[in-house]
């Protein structure tokens, strides 16, 4: 029975660029633009860092500099567990008198999980509790830096070249062909300047890299290239016939969380500094609003703003299911909910025949043809047993029961297809929508301050297999 | 700790570098030492224990739409952690990429995360920057395949690319083949068993067995190299095999412990230096390229070999493939075509499966260049396509601007670093 609950039975269809159907729970309703929004048609959009572990919240200028890693808490290398700091005392000189000993704290790291220590692989005790663990630097940044800057002297003696050239060719602002001719004539012996200007082929300079052109100075630019080496080291000739110590040998996952140094031996393993998470906040892509914004507090569940679907358009649900029978008109139980404070009313429309929308559907459904009326979400309605309640009149044909915001009632199903599969259903919900987000203008002759504006949805609902 | 720092030059921000490989994706910032994370070019579909690879070439648009589109979406928010739309993109690639792939990579990049601008930079060009080098034979060793290409001056010489399937898939291939032919699995209740009960059960297995090659086996140096396939062909009748290794014992998981047998260990990777039926082989790709190229290039690049890919990381390659160079250069099918005998091996600043990254990190700190080189935003909403290498007919990016409609701007380049 409770099979009937899970959400991927009910999918309401999403108006995007693709068509998105998929359950209430996890779509947007963007109020700006009146509209359903899933996940794909948003955009992501990273709101704050935090550590995992520590969950502490780390300002995104801060981020970037310790390259979105937390400053106090390290991951084991060999099992990326979080790493403990522990304590023990070792005896110490005392700095006055060096023959008495004292008792002195050392903190060194430990693996809970697979009992790495940071004494395996040689860092000494450190004598602070936290900050004083450093990760290795890469030997190779020099030499990388100075590539750098050298390419960027290149890069930008290309950026004044091409500079140069677009400013040559608008100033006699003359059709292209004209241009051309000006260009030679002003780059008398600019060597290749049919080479140099883009042609058709022009996406081959994109595989061209930076280098010196012919005939520029060779002054301020200078890298020493890397020298090639005629020899290199073989394997050790012991590595034929030694035995392998297996846990001694680092593996690929191992070796890849540290890209700089991919040591082999498990005694080159350092601990890393553990990478933060983050929260992430949506916009609709149309208007540019936001959907959804979390709270800054790692440690808070909340949103700061939270426009999910389920709070703004009314919920069908499932609620029983008869044995379905092929071309046997049965009933179906489905509810109704009122996620809104005001009364909501709402039409079913059945889908007409050669909907573009209605492609998955293998039964014909009969809606009930008269407006169904949901009262409004009222929170204390459960513990107010004095209240009175609401007189709706329901023909008892198609409203089943009511409840507060809730009703059910009967749709009538005829499975058209005799075959393995589920049967579907589709139609369209029509309801009204007070936009509270609008403006109020400020109301002429008493006007209501909020007008319905009315939706309509296309559902589609899977109701399971046909029993012969 | 003052805020620009962070900010570059001119207040752009770094770009994102990504070289999407078909084993594993490096991902960084431009301008760094190395990539931020090396990550297994694999997706998880929640409920289903199989990873799903995104670089697949054979499926269809939408399903690799959805997986490209899964797989940096956890690029940027797991591993990156920046905004897609404040940063442009460096993507590494193969020159023999498919376009299809290209451009399902190009639209998921523009219409879903909005990216202002991608480079594709080719792999080989991006290993010869990170050198400093106008020249160089490349050789990438990957995992589907060994791919050669020479750079002249900067300049990649396409008609001489060389490639063979030779890399880790075939290598992975073999050691499985290998495994359950010959190796016993051992586990608390049984001993004895054959691999295959165990691989079918948990694909799980299947990722610990993968790392098998890197611990386990290496590369002999030419001699035994030689000897053992010799003793692998039996060409002579009476070739004997040197000594093999000993035993390792692989555990599995927790309970079970696989005894990978000696002669497995040194001469799984033999199969990357047997010359098949064409006499090709990893190290005649490089002769055969130098061959193809003009005979005014051949000493530059047969001076400058730079070997990049995971593959080239195995324990003995590199001395290994330097020998073969040399022995297969007096075979007489080269011996007269090259006249260049001196080979030579750059070292380049960073492992060889990031080396293409780097390249690919120095030219994106590169601000001044990095614009004008990518397709823009603009410029794919406008055209619908990416350029390829291989497809003359797109239009350059300037004759976008038609210079009678509307006037171009004078000062302003075409695609300025300017929001």
């Amino acid at each position: 029975m409770a099979s009937l609950l899970q959400p991927d039975r009910v999918l309401y269809l999403v108006h995007g660029e693709k068509k998105i159907r998929s359950p209430l729970s996890t779509l947007y309703f963007c109020r700006y633009c009146s509209e359903l929004r899933s996940l794909e048609c948003v955009s992501h959009e990273v709101d704050s860092h935090y550590c995992p572990s520590c969950l502490e919240n780390m300002p995104s200028a801060e981020a970037k500099l310790k390259k979105n890693r937390c400053a106090n808490c390290f991951d084991c290398p060999c099992c990326m567990h979080t790493l403990s700091t522990r304590a023990t005392n070792i005896p110490a000189p005392l700095p006055d008198d060096p023959s008495k000993t004292t008792m002195k704290k050392a903190y060194y790291l430990a693996c809970g999980f697979c009992r790495w220590t940071s004494r395996d692989v040689g860092m000494a005790d450190k004598s602070v509790a936290s900050g004083g663990w450093q990760e290795p630097d890469n030997p190779h940044t020099q030499r990388i830096n100075k590539l750098i800057e050298y390419y960027q002297q290149l890069a930008q003696r290309e950026k004044l070249e091409r500079d140069r050239k677009k400013l040559a060719r608008r100033r006699p602002y003359m059709p292209l062909a004209f241009s051309q001719h000006t260009i030679h004539v002003v780059e008398k012996y600019g060597l290749g300047t049919r080479l140099q200007r883009q042609r058709p082929g022009a996406p081959i300079t994109s595989l061209a890299g930076l280098s010196l052109k012919e005939g520029e100075d060779q002054k301020e630019i200078n890298i020493e290239p890397a020298q090639a080496l005629d020899e290199v080291e073989p394997l050790p000739e012991d590595c034929y016939t030694r035995p392998i110590n297996l846990p001694e040998v680092t593996s690929l996952r191992q070796r890849l969380l540290q890209p700089d140094f991919q040591p082999a031996g498990a005694s080159q393993l350092h601990p890393k500094h553990k990478h933060l998470l983050i929260k992430r906040s949506l916009r609709c892509r149309k208007c540019e609003h936001n959907l959804s914004k979390p709270e800054f507090n790692p440690t808070s569940i909340k949103f700061k703003i939270q426009l999910v679907a389920v709070s703004y358009i009314p919920e069908v649900r499932i609620m029983s299911i008869p044995n379905l029978r092929f071309q046997k008109e049965c009933q179906v139980l489905l509810t109704l909910t009122n996620p809104v404070e005001n009364i909501t009313h709402v039409t079913l429309v059945g889908c007409e025949e050669g909907d573009p929308e209605d492609i998955n559907s293998t039964a014909k459904v009969m809606v009930p043809t008269k407006e169904l009326v949901l009262a409004g979400k009222d929170a204390a309605a459960d513990y107010d047993e004095l209240a009175e309640p609401q007189d709706f009149q329901d023909d008892p044909d198609v409203v089943a029961f009511r409840k507060s915001n809730k009703i059910g009632f009967f749709i009538k199903v005829v499975p058209q297809r005799e075959e393995d599969g589920d049967v579907t259903v589709s139609f369209k919900i029509r309801h009204d929508f007070r936009n509270l987000a609008a403006p109020i203008r400020p109301s002429e002759e008493g006007d209501a301050p909020t007008e319905a504006i009315w939706l309509t949805h296309h559902v589609e609902l899977s109701l399971g297999p046909i029993i012969a | 700790m003052p805020l620009f720092e962070g900010l570059g030059s001119g207040g752009e921000k770094t770009a994102v570098v990504i070289d999407l490989g078909a084993a594993y994706t490096k991902c960084g910032f431009a301008g760094e030492t190395g990539p931020r994370f090396i990550i297994p070019s694999e997706i998880q579909k929640p409920g289903q224990q199989q990873s799903i690879k995104v670089v697949q070439y054979n499926i269809n648009t939408e399903e690799l739409y959805s997986n490209l589109k899964e797989f940096i979406h956890m690029l940027y928010f797991r591993h990156l952690l920046v905004n897609p739309r404040d940063r442009r993109v460096v993507i590494i690639e193969s020159i023999l990429c498919p376009s299809h792939f290209r451009e399902t990579l190009t639209k998921v990049f523009f219409k879903q995360f909005e990216v202002p601008s991608v480079l594709f930079a080719p792999s080989h060009l991006m290993a010869i920057m990170s050198l400093g080098i106008n020249s160089g034979l490349v050789m990438d060793c990957g995992y589907t395949e060994t791919l050669v290409l020479p750079v002249y001056e900067c300049i990649p010489i396409l008609p001489a690319w060389e490639a063979l399937p030779l890399g880790g898939k075939a290598i992975h291939k073999e050691l499985d083949g290998l495994l359950v032919e010959q190796c016993t699995v051992d586990s608390d209740s049984s001993t004895g068993q054959s691999l295959p009960t165990y691989i079918h059960i948990d694909p799980l297995m299947l990722f610990v067995l993968s790392c098998c090659p890197v611990r386990t086996c290496f590369i002999s140096d030419l001699q035994r190299g030689l000897k053992i396939q010799e003793a692998k062909f039996n060409l002579g009748g009476t070739a004997e095999r040197p000594t093999p290794p000993p035993d390792v014992d692989y555990p599995l998981d927790g309970e079970k412990i696989l005894h990978i047998k000696g002669p497995i260990r040194d001469s799984v990777m033999e199969m990357l230096f047997e010359q098949d039926n064409e006499e090709k082989s990893v190290a005649s790709l490089v002769l055969d390229a130098l061959v193809k190229c003009p005979i005014d290039t051949r000493k530059a690049l047969s001076e400058n070999l730079v070997i990049i890919g995971g593959t080239a990381m195995l324990p003995g390659f590199l001395h290994r493939l330097l020998a073969e160079i040399r022995l297969l250069v007096e075979k007489p099918k080269y011996r007269d075509a090259l006249a260049t005998k001196s080979f030579r091996l750059h070292s380049p600043p960073a492992k060889p499966n990031c080396t293409a990254w780097l390249g690919g990190a120095i030219f994106g700190a590169l601000q001044d260049i990095l614009g004008s080189r990518s397709v823009s935003r603009d410029y794919y909403n406008q055209t619908g396509r990416i350029p390829d290498w291989c497809c003359l007919s797109s239009p350059p990016p300037e004759s976008v601007y038609d210079a009678g409609k509307t006037p171009p701007p004078l000062m302003k380049r075409a695609f300025s670093t300017e929001k």
